[in-house]
């Protein structure tokens, strides 16, 4: 036998075995943070929060499984967070989906002159971290002629547009119908509404990035940093779903402004459009602008033969 | 019988007046139409906007004069519409500068101007009244008020003028080309031809 091999022998000898040892070694540091933690309650041991809303934060259950109370306490637990980290009196609310409504957005594609309005727009209303630099809509310049994606470029900067030979498409979260993005959750932290937007729960999102791989639009998008945003530019209206103010490490993307669409309002990014190239409305009203574009129009989708049914229609004409 | 008469009467009594009333129209109000989808909209007024609204207040002095010329301030000198197939009175009526004109001759309110614009837009104007054209004011709900074509199409000079972009997305923080590759601009095997010169 070697010295450096422990053995059954040496077991009965010390009478601890390494099961036992870790055991108790365990038990003894727990005990020795609980004892340090506790008495120095205050804000900074926490994050930040009071320990009570640390807590109720860790426990939070899934947005579907929470009951009415719980969901209440979510909301006013995310409004004194923002108070904290902002300065500013946000209202998180939970406005359910509209009953017999199902969004779809079309975009004239003739109309889209590049200007890149809409891109800013949605950063402003959707409270999107400043520092980290996100945006949820990427305005792709094309070569007139065909739809290679392949050859689009994002990054245009000329000084005047539109440019010749070129012409303009925003690409942002589709909104599939069929969406591989909520097949790739593990943990079913994002799923499809009744009115058809794909939400997330970012308190129930791993940060695994599952979604990210599986969205063949590019649409979501990771926090890498903590999303920094300052006191001047936050957008006090928020949707638990939707704007409200995100944490590290978590996926977000568009969601049709849910904030403001379902209280009938057009998304921030139809507002600001000042070609009136983006059309947004209920996809089970005939009268809607939606299915007037829809059955009147050549409408495409991107990337249709993966079968993800978009609800997003591109148009020229 | 007699009952339904006086009602009739009555009804009549009420309704005469009130149509011979609405000689002036409210000018902040939006018209409200329907399109042929049978759904209503109404288009937001473009009077208020007019700076020399109404035209009346200089040409009740002056004497009609139908030849074609270039005009001077406050009227745009240029006319780049129509491929100089039409000037002023085209669409401006001869005898009451406070309405437009269609070819047929009809008075068309300044708040109506699309009415006036289908005469030969037709399509874009079928598109305009159902959605597939133009835009909404605020809401995807409710009553659809849209703008009138003159609000983002100058009638003098309609097609949209170019304009810069808004800024470049930047590349997002930790995710900048060239951390790792110093030679990130350059082609794999540029990088490699490279590499064995040196």
């Amino acid at each position: 036998m070697s010295k450096t091999k422990k053995t059954r022998s040496d077991e009965r000898e010390t009478g601890i075995s390494r099961r036992s040892f870790i055991k108790g070694a365990g038990a003894a540091g727990s005990m020795a943070i609980a004892v340090t933690a506790v008495p120095a309650a205050s804000a900074a041991s926490w994050g930040g929060q009071t320990m009570k809303d640390a807590f109720g934060d860790f426990f939070q259950d899934h947005y579907k499984n929470m009951t009415p109370t719980e969901l209440e306490q979510a909301l006013a637990r995310i409004e004194r967070n923002a108070k904290r980290t902002t300065g500013v009196d946000i209202k998180c609310e939970n406005t359910p989906p509209i009953p017999g409504v199902v969004f779809g957005y079309a975009i004239n594609i003739s109309k889209c002159k590049g200007y890149r309005d809409c891109v800013y727009a949605c950063v402003e209303e959707n409270n999107l971290g400043r520092d980290s630099q996100m945006q949820y809509i990427r305005v792709l310049e094309m070569e007139q002629g065909n739809r290679n994606l392949e050859k689009s470029d994002h990054y245009y900067d000329p000084e005047t547009v539109p440019q010749k030979d070129k012409y303009y498409m925003p690409v942002q979260c589709m909104q599939c119908e069929n969406p591989p993005c909520v097949k790739a959750c593990p943990v079913e932290a994002t799923w499809k509404e009744p009115d058809g937007i794909v939400v997330i729960d970012y308190n129930w999102c791993i940060g695994c990035r599952m979604c990210m791989g599986a969205c063949p639009y590019w649409a979501r998008h990771f926090n890498w940093t903590e999303p920094e945003l300052p006191t001047e530019v936050v957008n006090p209206v928020t949707h638990y779903l939707g704007n409200r103010p995100r944490m590290r490490g978590v996926t977000e993307k568009c969601h049709f402004c849910v904030q403001r669409t379902r209280k009938g309002r057009l998304p921030a990014c139809a507002e600001a459009c000042p070609n009136g190239a983006r059309i947004f409305g209920n996809l089970l009203d005939p009268q809607s602008e939606i299915r007037y574009v829809l059955e009147n129009k050549d409408v495409f989708r991107l990337k249709e033969e993966l079968g993800t049914e978009p609800k997003m229609w591109y148009f020229s004409d | 019988m007699v009952k339904s008469r006086v009602l009739l009467i009555l009804t009549l009594f009420t309704y005469l007046p009130h149509g011979f009333a609405q000689a002036e129209p409210d000018v902040t109000e939006p018209v409200a139409l329907v399109n042929p989808a049978g759904a209503e909209y109404s288009i937001v007024p473009r009077k208020p906007e007019l700076t020399y609204y109404p035209c009346t207040q200089c040409h009740k002095f002056m004497t009609p004069n139908p030849e074609v010329r270039d005009l001077s301030s406050p009227h745009p000198s240029t006319l780049d519409h129509g491929n100089e197939r039409i000037w002023c009175l085209t669409c401006h009526k001869i005898d009451n500068r406070d309405f437009l004109t269609n070819l047929l001759g009809a008075d068309i309110d300044f708040d109506n101007a699309p009415d006036l614009c289908a005469s030969c837009h037709m399509q874009r104007h079928n598109d305009w009244m159902s959605g597939g054209h133009g835009k909404r004011v605020a809401d995807w709900q409710g009553e659809r008020v849209i703008y009138s074509c003159p609000q983002c199409h100058d009638p003098h000079s309609p097609a949209i003028k170019p304009r810069a972009p808004k800024p470049v997305p930047p590349i997002r923080k930790g995710l900048e080309r060239g951390l790792h590759v110093k030679e990130a601009h350059l082609k794999v095997w540029e990088r490699l031809e490279k590499r064995d010169h040196e």
